[in-house]
């Protein structure tokens, strides 16, 4: 799970071009919306494409993703569960 | 003042005004469901020609595009005496991607592509003109801000006659970026409705030819019959670069700007933007409500023709004035429950209504809103503001490769590693703007340059009155190469939204307005060459007829990754 979690937090800086940030800064059990990473309603489409693109997991809308996107660490459990590849 | 003196639209419905409103009365749609497209995965819903159509308008020697816009332009013109030759007689071509399907993911790639000033200055030799074309690339108000423009250039006596020219195709290109943001409906739209899920993409050219006169009798061709552009306001809300603030506050103030001294009650209908995404529609209602406009008949288009972005402001505000002409607001087709906050009286039914005005509203991604009243009598249309004067030029900046420049002076810090880079700058002077690594080169571009011009004279949030008008050639090549790459590359179809929001170039100066809180006007206008003449044509109309107090305006050119050119001002009245 700590290898997904890492993983992720790559992706996330590549796709969202968290500049100046490495996976070390961003805590795996932190809010990634409004406290926290502080992301946005874009970044929301964006890490559907990561999920997309990277594991096979197609999400219809960023409402379906809203209790996935807690935090890392919820991604990973859910990218866990639901990869097909 | 000025007049509409003809009107086209060609669009999957028909080829004149007259028939396309024809079918709007009678409840036909352009809408068909499709499988895939291209390299688009579909299935969804979209307005487009069918290949019989593309045949009988292609225009030897032009792209589907161009030949679009020629035969729209063209069967506008056999209306009318307007001489395309008169260096009195202005082009404006209003569209958000032109040819954009005609390039490819590097130059090795490209088709028969052109930039759109490139194209536009193309078909503008075919038909005539002698003056450079402009195009206006505003996004989803593209249409709207055309018509701005070309009634300011009017009444502020550059030309007597502008064509005004919208048009877009349905592409791949808008399909992947539409169904990156989810904002795709595989259904057919339901503008305003509970169960609105979407847009659906459309094509279509739609034309008015404007001609100025002294008033609304003096000079006029028809001073009873024809439409005038009464009033018009342009702002942004400097809220969000992909959604518009909830409360509708710059559609709102954009409404509020254009009726100020108008009467509402002598409005015949509002033709809204009524895209049936989710944040459009509730926006628009709420706006609508809190600019008591709630009994005014309202209609959304979307359900015939699909969103045909750079030509809907154009095309929407043709079938309205139709429609007023024939005493009817047509009927909002795919609305059957309402499903927003604001009290919006929009209808499945069409209604009949009295022959008065037509106010049309839009607002698209970058933050910008507008709004167009048109009406017969012409009245409130005052000349040039009085007290204009010639604006002064406060501040300078410049940013190339080579060198930064600001007021004519050499930033020795920013030029000693013999090259600048925009991250290079960001990094030297401390910027702290975590947005700027998500924003394209272009859009680095322009903030490195705000920036700058900032820091000769600093803003404050409050000052209202300030516009941003910027001018280049390349559009927003470098995003549209990134898109293209993106779905239709081998590594499969993986369109990303913030890769997408900077093909619209508008998006950059959305971007300043929100990192400055500029509430003025914001538009991005694209010419086959820097032309120095037209850009302070439309720099002088809009400081004499808008209320922009101030402004931040130049050439800003992104062609390639190492190739960039800022040439910035701070203009003040």
């Amino acid at each position: 799970m700590e290898e997904l979690v890492n993983e992720l937090k790559k992706y996330l800086i590549e796709a969202l071009n968290l500049e100046e940030m490495t996976p070390d800064d961003i805590d795996s059990d932190a809010p990634l919306f409004g406290e926290g990473l502080g992301l946005d309603s874009i970044d929301a489409l964006e890490l559907i494409v990561i999920l997309d693109k990277n594991y096979g997991i197609k999400l219809s809308s960023p409402a379906e993703g809203k209790n996935i996107f807690r935090s890392i660490r919820t991604i990973a459990a859910y990218v866990a569960e639901h990869r097909t590849r | 003042m000025t007049e509409i003196v003809a009107t086209n639209i060609i669009s999957p419905l028909g080829r004149t005004t007259e028939q396309n409103f024809r079918a709007v009365a009678c409840g036909r749609t352009a809408l068909s469901h499709y499988g895939c497209r291209g390299s688009f995965p579909g299935p969804f819903t979209a307005a487009a020609f069918g290949p019989e159509s593309i045949a009988e308008l292609a225009v030897e020697g032009f792209t589907r595009f161009e030949s679009l816009v020629i035969s729209s332009v063209e069967e506008a013109l056999s209306r009318t005496d307007v001489d395309t030759s008169s260096d009195r007689c202005l082009f404006i071509l209003s569209t958000t991607k032109a040819d954009v399907e005609q390039l490819g993911c590097d130059s090795s790639e490209d088709g028969a592509y052109l930039a759109p000033g490139a194209a536009a200055r193309k078909i503008a030799r075919h038909l005539g003109f002698v003056n450079d074309p402009l195009v206006v690339c505003n996004a989803c108000i593209s249409g709207v801000t055309a018509q701005v423009l070309a009634h300011r250039l009017l009444s502020a006596g550059y030309y007597d006659t502008a064509v005004v020219c919208g048009a877009d195709c349905l592409s791949d290109f808008a399909l992947a970026g539409f169904s990156s943001f989810k904002s795709l409906s595989e259904r057919e739209c339901r503008p305003f409705d509970i169960e609105r899920n979407g847009l659906n993409l459309g094509e279509a050219a739609a034309t008015v030819v404007l001609r100025r006169c002294v008033d609304a009798v003096q000079g006029c061709l028809a001073p009873e019959k024809s439409w005038k552009i009464s009033s018009c306001s342009l702002n942004n809300d400097a809220y969000h670069v992909s959604a518009p603030s909830p409360d509708g506050d710059g559609a709102l103030s954009a409404i509020n700007e254009t009726m100020t001294g108008r009467d509402c009650s002598a409005l015949s209908l509002l033709n809204v933007h009524g895209t049936a995404t989710m944040f459009n529609d509730q926006m628009e209602s709420r706006a609508v409500e809190r600019a008591g406009l709630s009994d005014v008949p309202a209609s959304a288009l979307k359900g015939y023709f699909g969103h045909t972005l750079g030509a809907s402001g154009l095309l929407e505000s043709i079938i309205s004035m139709s429609a007023a002409d024939a005493g009817t607001v047509p009927a909002t087709r795919g609305f059957s429950q309402g499903g927003v906050s604001g009290r919006i009286n929009v209808s499945a039914e069409s209604r009949e209504c009295c022959t008065a005005d037509v106010l049309k509203i839009s607002s698209g991604f970058g933050g910008c809103n507008g709004a167009i009243l048109y009406s017969k009598d012409g009245r409130g249309c005052g000349p040039a503001k009085a007290g204009a004067s010639e604006a002064k030029t406060l501040h300078t900046v410049r940013i190339t490769p080579q060198r930064v420049e600001l007021d004519g002076k050499i930033s020795e810090t920013d030029s000693t590693c013999g090259r600048v880079t925009l991250d290079g700058l960001y990094r030297n002077h401390g910027w702290d703007y975590p947005r700027f690594h998500k924003m394209d080169s272009m859009g680095k571009l322009l903030f490195a340059a705000t920036e700058l011009l900032v820091s000769a004279c600093p803003f404050s949030a409050e000052e209202t009155g300030r516009a941003v008008l910027l001018f280049n050639a390349s559009s927003s090549v470098l995003s549209d190469r990134r898109h293209i790459a993106s779905y239709s590359g081998e590594s499969g179809f993986f369109p990303s939204p913030s890769v997408f929001l900077y093909t619209l170039p508008n998006v950059a100066v959305g971007e300043i307005a929100i990192r400055y809180g500029i509430k003025g006007e914001t538009s991005l206008m694209i010419l086959d060459g820097r032309n120095d003449h037209l850009m302070d044509a439309v720099v002088d109309a809009t400081l004499k007829l808008s209320d922009a107090e101030n402004m931040i305006t130049g050439w800003l050119d992104c062609p390639s990754e190492d190739e960039f050119i800022a040439d910035l001002k701070f203009l003040s009245r």
